[in-house]
């Protein structure tokens, strides 16, 4: 902290933004020093992404001033502001797949860093100043998202950026590949980077930033170091009431054997065999890419796996599609909202009655007046927040795009209901709101799978955790008895 | 009161802008199509009226099941070689045999075509229309080159008063042709399908978005056989009703059935993404697009510059699809 210097980076003043019905920054003022890590903190639709792309220059802003480096800007693009020094790392990478490392980081700038073979040098010396070892050859599809940052990040140092802003990093990275972030970050600090960084994991702000900005519905809170602010101060803030506790009561309703999953063997699983309990809440804890999803997705018929046997009550399953799998009681929560839950361009009403809309067809006809019901029942009992049921879910935030998800299954009464990562990237509020849901489901005789690469999360809301390493379950935990340490050890076995 | 005022006229804005965003080539059109009134005396004859409505007759058909390919996300191509297929072969067997068997055996082999499209597609996994577009297309020459084997290369005409069929290509009930009733009828049936049925609804869902849909339980495969299925039944029955009127068939009848049913749907808004549109947009594109040749037909202009023009308007309206998804996600905070 004694290494920030009071010279001012970057100085937003009164910046105002409108989207037609939405105040999306209503005069946000916030200074950034030099070389300093610098967190943003607020809810789902508090302005921090519409910010941030005003000074990337994809928006433009309605009023308020800009200075960026002692230079007033009033209108960038994107292009522009990076060569300014101002390089933005988005939630969604912006890297080209099927070119390589060195390609990426020098992409349309060849000729200057010296050619193909140039580029390549020069980018294998950048990876290695900020301590990776990814060779600028490999093809980005290749790559683990944590190391598709490292190449973002290397990008945005081969242009020289004074200011890096980081959206969400830690939302695709398990805890080994965030500390490395983590150094990674503390380094560029080192050479005078700054370093705006996004999260809605207050852990890592504490750990990181210098200093904090919560915002909320458009407004900046406050601004304040880190040493002068609580967790508790910070969420107050943030969902503007306080909240007591980030987890409900552990539910405790366990009961007998309910399904038997035996031998599930697929190119990357080897032999995995578990059993649920009725009420029960399993956590699967792994590193992304360990085989956690696709253990998921073979028992509900998305991936085809070479062996596979189910039990359910004692009888034996058969499941070919997820059409098989709905129908023997299964639902599934998939790991991203965007690309594999929600129809994006469809209304609130048409994403919730997706999987149950058979039900409401006779002899193929639908009746209409029941899909209504049911989107009206759970846009009240799961409190979404939207204009109404004819909204898009694109407009929606993170967290009620998960709760339509979440109503599409609860429709069916699912007696297994699999949650892949179903708080990944949602509010502090929201995540309360899922957990008491899980919850409910459960006393009702359900059971749930539980994925999360938060470990708290599992160990707060499962009631017995599975490790998954490398395709093989490695552990079985009571997550009463363990700490996280030690069942992560387990994970990386 | 000034802020109400402020909304109403931002809403009025919205609506205007709305307008012009998604129907600026409809508008167009008609201006240019009022334009050809004033500049062309033979625009608003009986003779021509008649005319419009005729070549109506055929592209609505096969737009329609466009329309459904379409929504879901695909693609389909092989349209021009089936259309001259069915063609061939149906005017065939109603020379020989009659209106009945010629209209059975025409909606068989569009029926028939359309399923080996689409288990080709279910074969080979395809679920997006970049692929559909190279294997309808390959398939489309084979059909094509089917229909030419079939005729030796040659025009087939309608016996004069054998098969009856000329009722369902020229006849009329009072001023309304009757193959503009049979659209009417089934517009009506495929809109019900779509917009009714759980079949129909699952049609948009997979257009909207196939990962989602098939993790939900959506029958996707179900979806990809009907679609293709009623593509190739609904372009039988446009080159049954072309032939009908015109009493006869060349070899390569269906060229440009193809992109000009595509260019109809697209132009009527229903989005190439897939997901957004429906039937009735479809009416819009198809009586925009055959207005449009129609006047550029009686204002003279040669047939190269005619093609020129339909490659601007087709490009225009998929800009303008493009356009529309943008500013839908403009607004979008995450």
């Amino acid at each position: 902290m004694e290494s920030v210097s009071r010279d001012i980076m970057l100085s937003i003043e009164d910046v105002s933004k409108s989207f037609p019905g939405v105040k999306a920054l209503d005069s946000v003022s916030i200074t950034i020093n030099k070389g300093e890590v610098h967190g943003i903190v607020g809810e789902n639709g508090a302005g921090k992404s519409t910010l941030m792309k005003i000074l990337s220059g994809v928006y433009k802003k309605d009023a308020g001033t800009i200075v960026f480096d002692g230079q007033t800007i009033e209108k960038t693009t994107p292009s522009e502001s990076l060569k300014l020094g101002l390089s933005i790392i988005y939630q969604e990478f912006s890297l080209i797949n099927s070119l390589s490392v060195g390609e990426n980081i020098y992409l349309g700038r060849y000729k200057e860093a010296g050619g193909l073979s140039g580029s390549r040098q020069k980018a294998e010396a950048l990876l290695k100043s900020i301590g990776s070892h990814i060779n600028p050859r490999s093809i980005v599809d290749d790559l683990s998202a944590a190391e598709k940052q490292m190449v973002e990040i290397t990008k945005a140092l081969s242009l020289n950026a004074k200011v890096i802003i980081m959206d969400e990093p830690s939302s695709s990275l398990a805890t080994e590949e965030l500390k490395n972030l983590f150094t990674i970050i503390r380094n560029l600090k080192e050479k005078g980077v700054t370093i705006i960084y996004i999260s809605h994991k207050l852990d890592e702000i504490f750990e990181l930033c210098d200093r904090v900005s919560v915002m909320r519905d458009g407004h900046v809170i406050s601004t304040r170091p880190i040493a002068e602010v609580t967790r508790n101060d910070m969420i107050r803030e943030m969902v503007g009431r306080p909240i007591e506790n980030e987890y409900p009561p552990k539910p405790q309703c366990v009961g007998g054997k309910m399904l038997e999953i035996r031998h599930i063997r697929t190119r990357k699983l080897q032999d995995i065999s578990f059993d649920l309990n009725s009420g029960e809440i399993l956590g699967f804890v792994g590193l992304v890419g360990a085989g956690r999803t696709e253990i998921v997705r073979a028992i509900f018929g998305a991936d085809k796996a070479m062996d596979l046997e189910m039990y359910l009550d004692g009888k034996k399953l058969v499941i070919h599609n997820p059409i098989d799998a709905r129908n023997a009681g299964f639902g599934l929560i998939p790991e991203d909202r965007k690309t594999q839950g929600l129809v994006l361009p469809f209304s609130v009403e048409e994403n919730i009655i997706m999987a149950s809309l058979y039900k409401f067809a006779k002899m193929g006809f639908l009746k209409s007046g029941q899909q209504k019901k049911v989107a009206r029942h759970f846009i009240d009992t799961l409190h979404i927040k939207t204009p109404s049921s004819k909204t898009k879910t694109s407009t929606l935030s993170g967290g009620n795009q998960q709760k339509c998800i979440l109503g599409r299954w609860l429709e069916l009464s699912p007696r297994v209901l699999i949650m892949d990562e179903p708080t990944r990237g949602i509010d502090v509020g929201a995540k309360y709101e899922i957990y008491t849901l899980m919850k409910q489901i459960v006393e009702q005789g359900s059971s749930i799978i539980l994925i999360s690469s938060e470990m708290p999360e599992v160990l707060n809301m499962s009631n017995r955790v599975l490790t998954i390493c490398d395709g093989r379950i490695t552990g079985e935990f009571d997550p009463a008895l363990v700490t996280a340490s030690e069942i992560m050890e387990k994970a990386l076995d | 009161m000034e802020t109400e005022t402020k909304t109403k006229k931002s809403a009025l804005n919205r609506i205007v802008y709305k307008i012009l965003n998604e129907y600026l080539v409809v508008v167009g059109i008609i201006l240019f199509a009022v334009f050809t009134m004033i500049m062309e005396p033979n625009f608003m004859t009986v003779s021509n009226m008649g005319n419009l409505m005729r070549q109506f007759g055929p592209l609505a058909f096969v737009s329609l099941g466009m329309t459904f390919i379409i929504l879901a996300g695909y693609i389909d191509l092989s349209i021009a070689g089936m259309f001259s297929l069915v063609s061939a072969v149906s005017i065939s067997q109603a020379n020989q045999y009659g209106a009945g068997r010629a209209i059975l055996v025409g909606l068989l082999i569009g029926l028939a075509a359309g399923l080996i499209n689409s288990l080709l597609l279910l074969l080979f996994g395809v679920q997006n229309s970049a692929g559909a577009l190279f294997i309808t297309y390959g398939m489309s020459l084979i059909y094509g080159a089917l229909a030419l084997m079939y005729s030796n290369g040659a025009t087939i005409h309608l016996k004069d008063g054998v098969s009856g069929l000329e009722a369902l290509g020229k006849g009329a009930v009072g001023i309304v042709p009757i193959s503009f009733i049979l659209f009417l009828a089934l517009l009506a049936l495929l809109f019900f399908l779509q917009s009714k049925t759980y079949i129909g609804r699952s049609v948009s869902y997979t257009g909207g978005n196939p990962v989602a849909s098939r993790l939900s339980g959506i029958p996707v495969k179900r979806v990809t056989l009907l679609i293709f299925s009623l593509c190739g039944l609904m372009t039988a029955v446009g080159a049954i009703v072309l032939f009908s009127r015109v009493t006869s068939s060349g070899p390569t009848e269906g060229t440009g059935y193809d992109t000009n049913s595509i260019m109809a749907v697209v132009i009527g808004g229903t989005s190439l993404k897939g997901g957004k549109g429906n039937v009735l947009r479809t009416v819009v594109g198809v009586a925009v697009v055959t207005l449009m040749s129609n006047c550029l037909n009686l204002l003279g202009v040669s047939s190269y510059m005619q093609d020129f023009t339909k490659g601007i308007i087709m490009i225009l309206a998929i800009w303008l699809d493009n356009r529309s998804g943008m500013m839908g996600g403009a607004a979008v905070e995450d």
